[in-house]
């Protein structure tokens, strides 16, 4: 069964700010694979996050196609996708509603698509939110614990709903780095039990080569894959990989392509975004 | 015999007690409860006590001996290894927050005697002390964070239930801050505020006699007056016409309060939620709301034979401004994440509005309604002391005609205080309906 196959043929997007079009993504092709975890890097401002846009349907292609297990998301005739359960965003800045309990969050998805009672979808959740390790936070709000706790909810919302794939928008980027490092294994130990398609974009060269399968390197606006990367250092990986040598050898070996679109990004002075 | 033996075996489980950062300085009272709940264990030299991974059972306290607790490696503490002698507090991973598992492999290195305290029983126990609970709780994270060099994102111990959980109603919360409140020096504070402001007012008039205050009545007269059961100029705390005159304004004011939080929350949500409403609607709105309520007077008095009807749609007026505008940029406040997140969670217009849109503009609307209360409150009085029988505003306004200047300090003080209980209201019902919020100021300590 294929669950989460994602494939992107040929997606331009062009933005048109007064008059001036800003070509964003550039027929750019890429196709990810059933359960894979498939990191997007590129630096800040390269159009990375339009990408996931276009596949989370949140913005409209300009032209090209993306096709989800054989069904069309989007295309030229039809240029936005319908944002919908089967394909869920966890938002750069964190998008769990302030106004209710971390439980209450987490059995938002099913409750409202009516697939579940309330009953039901709150043990659901319990059980859930116990295997990822929140047990004792169900009843407090999201801004009552850690920044780190917040992202982990969220994906368990996320799973709730039993996704077939899961677009992280660099999640990690406002934690600092120790934080960083017990998200990473915590999202990996989640992964190994749902193995869901996981869609990360990031501009951490070593994130990305740590949770990936696979490390697309985007060029610098327009956006499309420079270089893609396979990891083939086994999964389930844990912090020990951050100090093998092959680790080593696999950020040398691409940090020069990020380095260069870096530079790029930083001399046509992209805003931060 | 036995007794006896069982009272000294307390007395030492409480000196052991005393001797460790989470509880050496709790009350006499609790200690005991916490030693009638302690059980002695006794480990010989070389025993492995518990290992990493274990269920997180039992909480130990080192009586005598000594022991070696050493972290599994991705827990991340700065010190991994750490020994403990008489006062050492060790297997406390059961009390933070998602952790089930021992964190730690412990050891006897020495023949160790040690009180076991099953955390779920003590958990129990301290939720029993709403004073000492939490605060036994949180030395327990200083000394997990401090003692054993564990990462703050760690250190976090679980909330007990009581104040400031599931259980505790809105409205225990507020008596939960109230009584924080009356605890700090705060409250002390404002009566020296007070004290201050009556003290140069008594000064200015009565004593220097300064030129601006020389007309001014002085607050020994007013206070005399006010609480006088045969005053000189006919209003006091002893007269009903003082009550009639309260009873008027604070009617005329919630009828107009009410009516435009009832027109004003939904026409600025639908400002804020369609753009197409706003587009018609925005531009008269705003032409409308800069008009100074006082040159509405006329108007009002023409559109309204009843003066009656004429005073409550002036406060109205002012009212509606304000609750429609704060909701609108409450809901353009709304950040988008939280749209698109509902969005991917299948969640449909209606449902949207319904879970994002409302809760999300709350915080801005309750802010509309304490501005709302009070510019209902200021163009009330102004209306009163134009047209109308009865209310605050006429009272201030005819005792200056007749003379009668104590009176109008009555009628203002009473304002002050009507105005600021109608106000603490509406704030006190955002309490109760956003307490998510309250919850995360209490947090950040505001």
């Amino acid at each position: 069964m294929s669950r989460g196959h994602i494939v992107m043929q040929d997606v331009v997007k062009v933005y048109d700010p007064q008059g001036a079009a800003v070509m964003a993504v550039d027929h750019c092709s890429l196709e990810i694979e059933p359960g894979e975890i498939c990191m997007i890097v590129g630096p800040s401002g390269c159009g990375k996050t339009t990408l996931l846009n276009a596949i989370a349907g949140f913005h409209e292609i300009t032209s090209g196609r993306i096709v989800m297990d054989g069904e069309l998301l989007c295309s030229t005739e039809k240029p936005k996708s319908v944002p919908g359960p089967d394909r869920i965003v966890v938002f750069q800045n964190g998008a769990l509603f302030p106004w209710k309990t971390n439980l209450d969050n987490v059995i938002f998805g099913p409750v409202m698509q009516g697939k579940l009672s309330r009953r039901e979808a709150l043990d659901k959740g319990r059980a859930m939110m116990a295997d990822a390790g929140l047990a004792g936070v169900e009843h407090n709000y999201p801004g009552e614990v850690s920044s780190g706790m917040r992202r982990r909810v969220e994906i368990v919302r996320a799973l709730m709903n039993d996704p077939r794939a899961l677009l992280l928008d660099e999640p990690y980027r406002a934690l600092d780095s120790l934080t960083k490092s017990v998200m990473h294994e915590a999202l990996l130990e989640i992964y190994y039990k749902n193995k869901v398609t996981i869609f990360f974009i990031t501009h951490d060269l070593e994130e990305a080569i740590f949770l990936g399968h696979r490390v697309a390197i985007m060029t610098t606006r327009p956006c499309k894959p420079k270089k893609i990367l396979n990891v083939d250092i086994a999964h389930p990986r844990d912090y020990s990989v951050l100090t093998s040598k092959r680790f080593r050898e696999l950020i040398e070996e691409t940090n020069e392509a990020v380095h260069e679109e870096a530079l790029k990004a930083f001399q046509a002075g992209e805003k931060e975004g | 015999m036995e007794a006896a033996l069982r009272v000294g075996a307390a007395d030492g489980a409480i000196a052991a007690l005393r001797e460790t950062t989470p509880f050496g300085d709790a009350s006499e009272a609790l200690l005991q409860r916490i030693a009638a709940i302690a059980r002695p264990a006794r480990f010989s030299a070389g025993t492995r006590i518990y290992s990493a991974n274990d269920t997180a059972d039992d909480i130990f306290v080192v009586v005598s001996g000594r022991i070696e607790h050493v972290f599994k490696p991705e827990v991340g503490a700065r010190e991994a290894h750490k020994r403990m002698t008489r006062g050492g507090v060790f297997g406390w991973a059961g009390l933070l927050l998602g952790q089930t598992q021992r964190l730690a492999s412990v050891n006897a290195t020495e023949p160790t005697e040690a009180l076991r305290l099953d955390t779920e029983e003590l958990v129990k126990l301290l939720e029993s002390e709403p004073l000492e609970g939490p605060l036994i709780m949180e030395r327990f994270a200083t000394m997990i964070q401090r003692e054993f060099t564990l990462p703050a994102l760690l250190a976090q111990v679980r909330r007990l239930s009581g104040p400031l959980t599931e259980e505790m109603s809105s409205l225990r919360l507020t008596m939960y801050r109230l009584s924080l409140w009356l605890k700090s020096p705060r409250p002390y504070l404002m009566l020296i505020g007070f004290a201050l402001f009556l003290g140069f007012w008594y000064m200015a008039v009565e004593v220097w006699k300064l030129p601006r205050f020389r007309e001014m009545p002085g607050v020994t007269g007013v206070v005399k007056e006010w609480f006088s059961p045969e005053p000189t100029y006919g209003l006091s705390i002893y007269t009903a016409e003082y009550y009639q005159h309260i009873w008027m304004s604070v009617w005329r004011v919630a009828q107009a309060f009410f009516l435009a939080t009832l027109l004003g929350v939904p026409f600025g949500l639908l400002l804020g939620w369609s753009r197409k409403f706003k587009e018609y609607v925005f531009p008269v709105f705003e032409t409308l709301r800069p008009i100074p309520i006082l040159a509405w007077v006329p108007l009002a008095i023409v559109m309204f034979i009843a003066t009656e009807s004429a005073v409550v749609y002036l406060a109205f007026l002012a009212s509606f401004f304000a609750t429609a505008l704060n909701t609108m940029l409450g809901v353009e406040s709304i950040d988008e994440s939280y749209v698109r997140a509902a969005n991917c969670l299948g969640a449909n217009q209606w449902q949207v509005f319904r879970h994002v849109i409302i809760p999300g503009a709350l915080p801005f609307i309750f802010t509309g309604l304490q501005i709302s209360i009070g510019v209902s409150w200021f163009s009330l009085v102004a209306a009163e002391m134009v047209s109308g029988q009865y209310g605050l505003g006429y009272v201030i306004n005819t005792s200056y005609m007749m003379v009668r200047y104590p009176t109008i300090i009555i009628g203002m003080v009473t304002l002050g205080i009507v105005g600021y209980t109608t106000s603490a209201l509406v704030r006190i019902a955002g309490d109760y309906l956003m307490e998510w919020r309250v919850r995360e100021l209490a947090l950040a300590e505001r």
